[in-house]
């Protein structure tokens, strides 16, 4: 009785009409903070002094990047919840956070290089945080051709959470070396680390923002695990009743 | 005999059999070092400042093609199911293979860099350090790209699969060694981060490999 909260989960069918009223919610949730926090941003927020408006990318910015590396994270408490509890559910959260997680990232790369140009006069530097950020899309690009290439979906789940568990592990690794390689090839140029302190009219819309966007991102694989629950249980009665209904 | 020697003893049978399996990553690595000079410049200064990096990644990659198939025969012609029958663990089995592995594709590669670096006019004390590095940093790169050829055996058309997923993971190791060749070059000290070279390897001689047997249990298709 106590567990049943719990059991649930298992049921593919179950999750599928939850998440579709959770999504729901979260899509209204996700596109009122985003609207203020964006208006608010890129409307009414003070020019700084020393970027102009070119620093109003912040409100996309660093939404994405925080997003980009919690989703890591999300994956690899899925891969534990999959090999600890088979549950089949972990892995289609892990096969849609992976994809996700990597869009997140390439935005972030390349909202960050769009903001570079005007800010440092270059794309690309080879900052320790712009390189963790590229070392982490690879990671995630692995997960997924991972995928891909196995055919069985559960032996591919398995799979891909070995691999997420590996890198979740060398992930502070490959960040704190990265970090110490940046100080010790040269002294950074550029440094992303001593922001400007911002006044509350700048960082209160930002903090909308990166609520919208987790909310946002909870929407969408939200309904990308529904997809992939219909993919897999396209054998099932209730699925095939409910494509004949539609 | 005890299943340990036999088991490196069926090793070293194989790769005297298929000799070209050595030799392969070798020329690779040769020709790798020698099509740098015709990209760049043939002017020595610049290539010894550059060589031992150029090296160690021409290095990483030979290593990372020869590991590509390293389960595969062992799993098309059915050893590896034998081995879960037999009364050791797993992973003590994917270690040892990992050793002969080591022993005899990784040390023939790093033993020929010493030309590589002469004919990038390496310094001697550099190539010293470069060797020293291949040395403590290859058993950790070992176990890590055979967990890539591990996650990868079941998948026919996988192709370089293994490498491309494994490559991130390699950051810390290849930044630590590059470390190394600077201070090599700096002539200050080395010893601090060669340890933490040695930590890495030592840590992911002890994990990897459980992870591999993983992978292997997953494709043989026994649950785990």
């Amino acid at each position: 009785m106590g567990w049943r909260w719990f059991h649930q989960w298992g049921s593919p069918r179950w999750f599928y009409e939850r998440a579709g009223r959770w999504q729901l919610v979260c899509g209204r949730l996700a596109l009122t903070l985003l609207i203020t926090g964006s208006l608010w941003g890129l409307a009414f927020a003070p020019i700084d002094y020393q970027q102009g408006n070119s620093y109003r990318i912040i409100y996309l910015h660093v939404p994405v990047a925080f997003l980009a590396q919690a989703l890591y994270a999300a994956m690899a408490v899925c891969a534990v919840v999959l090999f600890v509890w088979k549950m089949k559910l972990a892995d289609v959260a892990m096969q849609s956070i992976a994809i996700m997680g990597f869009a997140f990232t390439a935005l972030s790369l390349i909202s960050g290089a769009v903001w570079g140009k005007p800010t440092w006069g270059t794309y690309w530097v080879w900052d320790a945080r712009l390189t963790s950020m590229l070392i982490l899309a690879f990671l995630y690009l692995g997960v997924i051709g991972l995928r891909a290439a196995i055919q069985d979906p559960d032996q591919a789940g398995k799979a891909c959470g070995i691999l997420v568990l590996v890198g979740v592990v060398n992930l502070p690794i490959i960040k704190y070396s990265v970090e110490w390689w940046n100080t010790l090839h040269q002294p950074a140029s550029l440094k992303l680390t001593e922001k400007p302190a911002m006044p509350a009219s700048m960082w209160i819309p930002l903090l909308i923002n990166i609520l919208g966007y987790y909310v946002a991102a909870a929407y969408l694989i939200l309904g990308s695990m529904r997809a992939i629950v219909l993919e897999r249980e396209r054998r099932s009665a209730w699925v095939r009743e409910l494509v004949s209904r539609a | 005999m005890s299943l340990e020697r036999r088991m490196l003893t069926r090793e070293l049978k194989l790769n005297v059999a298929r000799p070209g399996e050595i030799f392969k990553p070798m020329w690779f690595l040769i020709l790798v070092v020698s099509m740098l000079p015709l990209a760049l410049a043939p002017d020595s200064d610049l290539l010894s400042e550059i060589g031992s990096a150029m090296i160690w990644v021409a290095t990483l990659l030979a290593l990372l093609l020869n590991t590509e198939h390293l389960f595969q025969s062992d799993f098309s012609d059915g050893v590896l199911e034998q081995w879960l029958f037999l009364n050791r663990p797993l992973a003590w089995l994917v270690g040892l293979k990992l050793i002969a592995h080591w022993l005899f594709h990784v040390l023939p590669l790093i033993l020929i860099t010493p030309i590589a670096g002469i004919m990038l006019s390496v310094p001697t004390d550099v190539l010293w350090a470069l060797l020293v590095t291949l040395v403590i940093a290859t058993p950790a790169l070992t176990c890590f790209s055979g967990l890539g050829a591990a996650l990868t055996l079941g998948s026919s058309r996988s192709g370089i699969l293994g490498v491309l997923v494994m490559m991130p993971l390699f950051v810390p190791i290849v930044i630590l060694a590059a470390g190394v060749l600077i201070r090599a070059m700096d002539g200050s000290d080395t010893l601090p981060l060669l340890a933490l070279l040695g930590a890495f390897s030592v840590v992911a001689a002890t994990v990897v490999p459980i992870a591999v047997s993983a992978a292997i249990r997953l494709n043989i298709g026994g649950s785990n």
